[in-house]
């Protein structure tokens, strides 16, 4: 590239001393040394330089605040060492200069706010094409760039520590180290914590937290009756099939999963036909409590990692699923498509496992954390030397080409599901599908993911992320800050893309972000905020851990203790802390009461997000189906999810199973927070809005599973015989919020049943609908009240 | 100057009410009231410091780049050697002799109405980037859409119906209230590529019970609430929930009315092209006759920021076929909805936009070429009502319409302008997220269009 260039500027008979400018780089201490005629410094004068003073040095000078680009515009040494992107100027060569490419506005934009002027930009050509002679001086020093990144914003970059655990006052109270950390903050602020929650509000909370289920009346029973203790109850939930359909889908809203593709921007949404086989790995993989370590490198590199059968191969595949689910921009018009899909890779792998928003430096070294574009491009050769598999594409090759995908061997076929047979018998395709490029039988057994690339090679720096406009080679590489003592960085060979090396060193019990990210996924998950309020961000513009000895205590503790999840779990929810009440009625003084729960000093309530409402309702109306849905819904099916109708069909099975398709997410999920699937999603949102309100008084489900709570209670639905009521009540409310109702609670229901009841008169004569009718109406009311759908 | 607070998405510590009511009287105006929403809603008229223009929005968003130069940029050949150009007629129309196509004989009537900006720019010819760009002020990463802004800085006139309403979009990170609280992200009312001539609000009716019944319902279910409160003292969540039950429930009362077309005369339903659901080659059907009626509607019911959606004027192939599509389905209805707003005296101080991503270089007479690509970096948009220039044209491209020579006027400053037109200060109304501060015009900012403000 320097050859050519060179050859290119002798051509043009440019002093030899510039030449040299260019081959040292920056910091050269020259001038420009060509004859400069009169002419040629007025014109620098008077249209360069103030062109330059005006609108360039702001951000490309030594005064400058914050120097772009670590590019300087105020010497000739500068302009020709250049900055990240490479020098400024080509002299002689307008078309080939950053700075003239720039002022056109052609890949890279300058000055960002708007274009300068038609003729100044020409000044600036003309100024090239003559070589441009620049009578400034070169400073004898280069100014150093002034380091954007604050020290304290490095902290999750510092090697995990195994602090002694504090010293207390009120020693009586902790029950392990995990509370003698949350008390010693909390008595350094002078701040009391909670009572502890009673035995009902444990069990629901606890049944929900593991399982995403309400508890059985008879549990909350057995441990308020002493006949079941709290570490047996965790043990049984840890052991539940239902432990891994909660904890699988915390995952699955980290690896942004779905099965489709979504909009790619021509409102094209190919389905994803077998990304169901990732989410039943993933609730499996939770569920054989699969240490951490080992997740992380099956995702990663599955494909790479021996297997002593075919189904552990099968299994290693599918877990590559992660590396393809994701959503890809249309690859028509889109010469940057193979480095969208390789970004979304990198997104994936830096804010999912090592949180961090490595993606910020595809364009530009990273603002505020120690991520350069060198290092992106250097994972970014790992991932372009990596194929992604994500089938079909609905044979819409303006959307994606299609690819392969992994042949399982021990998996049984899976055949079309019947339920939407007479859909697609009458589905023709309103775009054109091509032929199938990679033909398979219809229910071969097939799964997303990827493999080894054919060609192994290095990436360049793609320079604002464009694919054409390349930069130099990046070696693959994985991210320096990570300079922890021991941490080796894997060396890369010619022979392999580096995912397995990659994977080894995210999974390194050294390395200090992997175990520190999901040690505070898990709490937050169980304690409803991060120790680390930003689970996906632990850089600079994350926020800083509240309590950081503990983070690195669990950090710690989780990878000596085999990287078990369950085994985590189960010791934070055996802690006092977890155990707290979240109604707090001795601290009056509201900025200390939410400093109190921002200090775990008091449990935060939670409502029920999406799938837990949805599961708590079929739980409590009777209408749960315990067992895992096989499959999925389009399974086999490659269309365009945009051509048709919503595809989604009743399910009595749990939401995790659901038809997760991209901008076509379950109706009944929708209204509360559920992630799009596109973006990592360690912590959901958790909005109010009126919208939910519709739901809970109009939706269709939740009319059906009130005629249906309605029905499966006990006895007939009754609203004279008071005895009979009250039998129903006390049945309702066991099922609904694990307690009996207050005498003030019986006499508002049964006043209201017979009310409704008595309005019901003259619609429907027949009394035993008319009850029925009533309790409907009484159920519905029930399963929208706060009480239901929050877990104190 | 208002405290401009931290709103933390992620994180949603529960903020009693008093903590609510005692934030917001410290903070001024639009400012202050970040990151409360999510816990109480607020979207009561608030009052602005610059005096608007412009009470709401109508913004009629044209997917796909539309062919500037064949619309409203008029290119025709001159000097001896064929260029790049329009290659539909054009004519003066109005008073003003504003320069517009044949395809447009219904918008013409409205020409001494239109303010034109010729001189529009953007950063990226890639649909998905430009598109949220425009409608975000950043093209890579989700941030909060044009109209949550709107609606968070002035709430909204209806208390029972949502600030910002959005018709047939594309994706959610179009109209997503991002960084602002969730209650000012766009309801929206059908997504692009279902039926637009059925769209509506998800279960805003249910004839399941009659209304004394479903009010008998809350009021059991909100007795329940309270109890549930009591022994929850200060929970702004709980209560946040009680009172969107309630807006949930007038906004059943209020909004099936709106989406109900039958109360309108025939006649209107036919000027505004109800139901014609017209699809030629890229133009989709979007019924934009029931979306631009229903924009009336919800217009004068108080709605701050209704958008449009049709699509896909992105004619690459078939240029003047299509191109004559999109303006065959879009021109009639477009026309009645400023001839209603006018009429009723809603265009002045509703501000109507007009335009897409990006637009469309021209094609050359000579050839029998039907092919056009995307061009960013000079495109039109019009905007007419409330506080603009009428039969105005700000901004000129050169000879060929490649590029703009004259009154350049990029997103972000098209996103100062219609908020400056709001009485929004563009500069301040911003909130700050994960250390950053977010604004509608981004870190670079944008600037008021002051020439094409009337």
């Amino acid at each position: 590239m320097l050859a050519r260039r060179m050859a290119r500027l002798s051509l043009q008979l440019i002093p030899c001393s510039l030449i040299l400018a260019v081959t040292l780089g920056t910091g050269a201490a020259v001038s420009w040394a060509g004859e400069m005629t009169p002419e040629q410094r007025t014109f620098f004068e008077n249209k360069i330089r103030p062109a330059l003073v005006e609108h360039c040095y702001e951000c490309h000078s030594v005064g400058a605040k914050k120097i772009g680009g670590k590019l300087l515009l105020d010497s000739p040494a500068e302009m020709l060492g250049g900055g990240e992107s490479g020098p400024a100027l080509v002299p002689g060569v307008p078309d080939e200069s950053l700075i003239i490419q720039a002022l056109r506005y052609d890949g890279v934009e300058m000055p960002p706010d708007q274009p300068l002027p038609e003729p100044v930009v020409r000044d600036f050509e003309t100024w090239v094409k003559l070589g441009a002679p620049d009578p400034r001086e070169n400073s004898p020093a280069t100014a150093a760039a002034p380091s954007a990144i604050d020290p304290a914003a490095l902290w999750a970059w510092q090697p995990v520590e195994n602090p002694r655990p504090p010293a207390v006052r009120e020693e009586a109270w902790p029950r392990g180290e995990i509370d003698s950390w949350i008390l010693a903050r909390l008595e350094a602020e002078q701040l009391t914590p909670a009572p502890d929650a009673d035995a009902r509000t444990l069990v629901r909370r606890l049944s929900f937290d593991l399982t995403g289920l309400p508890p059985a009346p008879e549990q909350v029973k057995a441990v308020a009756e002493g006949q079941l203790s709290i570490p047996d109850l965790v043990d049984a939930l840890l052991a539940s099939p239902h432990y891994g359909e909660r904890w699988g889908r915390h995952w699955l809203d980290v690896a942004r999963y779905a099965e489709s593709n979504g909009n790619d921007g021509l409102s094209r949404n190919p389905s994803f036909p077998h990304a169901w086989r990732y989410r039943d790995y993933v609730i499996a993989s939770f569920n054989d409590d699969v240490p951490f370590d080992r997740f992380i490198r099956e995702q990663l590199a599955g494909d790479l990692l021996p297997a002593s059968s075919p189904s552990q191969r099968d299994r290693q595949l599918i877990a590559t699923g992660f590396l393809a689910v994701g959503a890809k921009p249309a690859k028509a018009m889109n010469d940057n498509f193979d480095l969208d899909v390789v970004a979304d890779q990198i997104h994936v792998v830096g804010q999912g496992l090592l949180g961090m928003t490595v993606g910020c430096a595809r364009c530009h070294d990273h603002k505020t954390d120690p991520i350069s574009t060198r290092e992106y491009y250097g994972l970014a050769g790992i991932f372009k030397s990596t194929e992604t598999l994500w089938g079909a594409a609905a044979q819409q090759k303006l959307s994606a080409p299609q690819t392969d995908l992994h042949q399982l061997k021990a998996a049984p076929p899976s055949p079309p599901r019947p339920e939407l047979s007479t859909v697609f018998a009458s589905y023709t395709p309103r775009r054109a599908q091509e032929k199938a490029a990679f033909p398979h039988a219809p229910d071969a057994a097939l799964a997303m993911g990827v493999r080894e690339a054919k060609k192994i090679a290095d990436s360049v720096i793609h320079v604002g992320g464009e694919t054409k406009r390349t930069g130099p080679v990046a070696p693959r590489s994985v991210l320096e800050a990570c300079a922890v003592p021991d941490l080796t960085p894997p060396v890369f060979s010619p022979e392999n893309s580096g995912r397995l090396e990659l994977a080894r060193w995210i999974s390194d019990p050294r390395n200090p972000l992997t175990a520190r990210v999901m040690v505070n996924r898990i709490w937050l998950h169980l304690l409803g905020r991060g120790l680390v309020p930003t689970p996906d961000d632990f850089g600079a513009t994350g926020e800083r851990p509240s309590h950081p000895e503990l983070l690195d205590h669990l950090a710690t503790r989780f990878v000596t203790e085999g990287w078990s999840v369950k085994r985590l779990i189960r010791a934070i929810v055996l802690s006092r802390t977890y155990q707290l009440a979240s109604t707090d009625r001795m601290e009056k003084d509201e900025a200390r009461a939410d400093r109190l729960r921002t200090l775990f000093g008091q449990h935060l309530r939670r409502r029920l997000d999406a799938e837990a409402l949805r599961d708590a309702v079929l739980a409590t109306t009777g209408a749960l189906d315990p067992q895992p849905e096989r499959g999925s819904l389009i399974q086999q099916r490659d269309f365009l999810v945009n051509e048709l109708p919503p595809l989604h069909q009743p399910s009595r099975h749990r939401s995790v199973y659901l038809l997760m398709l991209r901008n076509s997410m379950p109706p009944e999920l929708t209204p509360f927070n559920l992630p799009d699937g596109t973006a990592v999603t360690g912590q959901r949102d958790e909005s109010t809005l009126a919208t939910q309100a519709l739901f809970l008084l109009n939706n269709a489900f939740m009319r059906e599973q009130a005629a249906q709570l309605a029905s499966d209670l006990p006895g007939r639905p009754e609203v004279t015989d008071l005895t009979a009521v009250k039998a129903r009540l006390a049945q309702a409310y066991a099922r609904a919020f694990q307690r009996s109702p207050l005498e003030d609670e019986v006499e508002r229901d049964v006043g209201f049943l017979k009310e409704i009841d008595l309005t019901l008169v003259s619609s429907i004569p027949s009394a035993s609908a008319r009850h029925a009718r009533a309790w409907e109406i009484y159920g519905q009311a029930l399963l929208s009240s706060n009480e239901f759908r929050y877990v104190d | 100057m208002g405290r401009i607070l931290a709103s933390q998405p992620s994180c949603k510590m529960p903020l009693s009410r008093r903590q609510l009511l005692r934030t917001a009287s410290c903070g001024a105006g639009y400012v202050a009231l970040a990151g409360l929403a999510s816990a109480a809603p607020d979207l009561t008229p608030k009052l602005t410091r610059v005096r608007p223009r412009a009470r709401r929005v109508i913004f009629l968003n044209m997917s796909g780049g539309p062919a500037q130069l064949d619309l409203l940029d008029y290119k025709p050949q001159v000097g001896k050697k064929p260029h790049l150009g329009s290659v539909f007629p054009f004519q003066k129309r109005g008073q003003s002799g504003l320069w517009m196509s044949d395809l447009l004989p219904n918008l013409a009537r409205h020409a001494d109405k239109l303010c034109v900006l010729n001189g529009m720019t953007a950063d990226t010819s890639i649909h998905a980037q430009s598109m949220l760009q425009l409608h975000t002020g950043d093209r890579l990463r989700p941030a909060p859409s044009m109209g949550s802004w709107v609606a968070y800085g002035l709430g909204t006139e209806n208390q029972n119906l949502p600030g910002f309403i959005s018709f047939n979009t594309a994706k959610p990170a179009e109209y997503s209230s991002a960084h602002l609280p969730p209650v000012y992200g766009g309801t929206p009312i059908g997504v692009n590529g279902e039926d637009m001539s059925r769209a509506t609000i998800s279960d805003i009716e249910s004839a399941h019970l009659d209304a004394s019944l479903k009010r008998r319902q809350l009021d059991l279910i909100q007795r329940m609430n309270h109890s549930h409160l009591a022994t929850r003292a200060d929970d702004a969540q709980l209560e946040g929930v009680i009172e969107t039950l309630e807006l949930g429930f007038r906004m059943q009362i209020a909004a099936p009315g709106l989406l109900d077309l039958s109360s309108e005369s025939a006649a209107t339903q036919a000027r505004y092209q109800v139901g014609r659901n017209f699809a030629e080659g890229t133009c989709r059907p979007s019924d934009f006759g029931r979306q631009c009626l229903l924009a009336r509607r919800f217009c004068e019911a108080g709605v701050r920021f209704i958008e449009l959606s049709h699509g896909s004027w992105d004619q690459h192939n078939d240029h003047r076929r299509d191109l004559s599509a999109n303006c065959a389905s879009t021109d009639g209805p477009i026309a009645a909805l400023l001839d209603d707003l006018d009429e009723r005296g809603l265009l002045e101080d509703t501000l109507v936009v007009w335009g897409g991503e990006f637009g469309r270089p021209g094609l050359s007479p000579d050839k029998d070429n039907d092919k056009t690509g995307h061009q960013h970096r000079a495109f039109t948009f019009w905007m007419a009502g409330g506080g603009v220039k009428a039969g105005h044209v700000h901004g000129a491209t050169d000879e060929t319409g490649s590029n703009v020579v004259e009154g350049a006027v990029h997103f972000r400053d098209l996103h100062a302008t219609i908020l400056h037109l709001l009485g929004l200060d563009h500069e301040n109304l911003a909130i700050v997220s994960g250390g950053r501060r977010i604004r509608l015009t981004g870190l670079q900012g944008g600037k008021v269009v002051r020439e094409i403000l009337a």
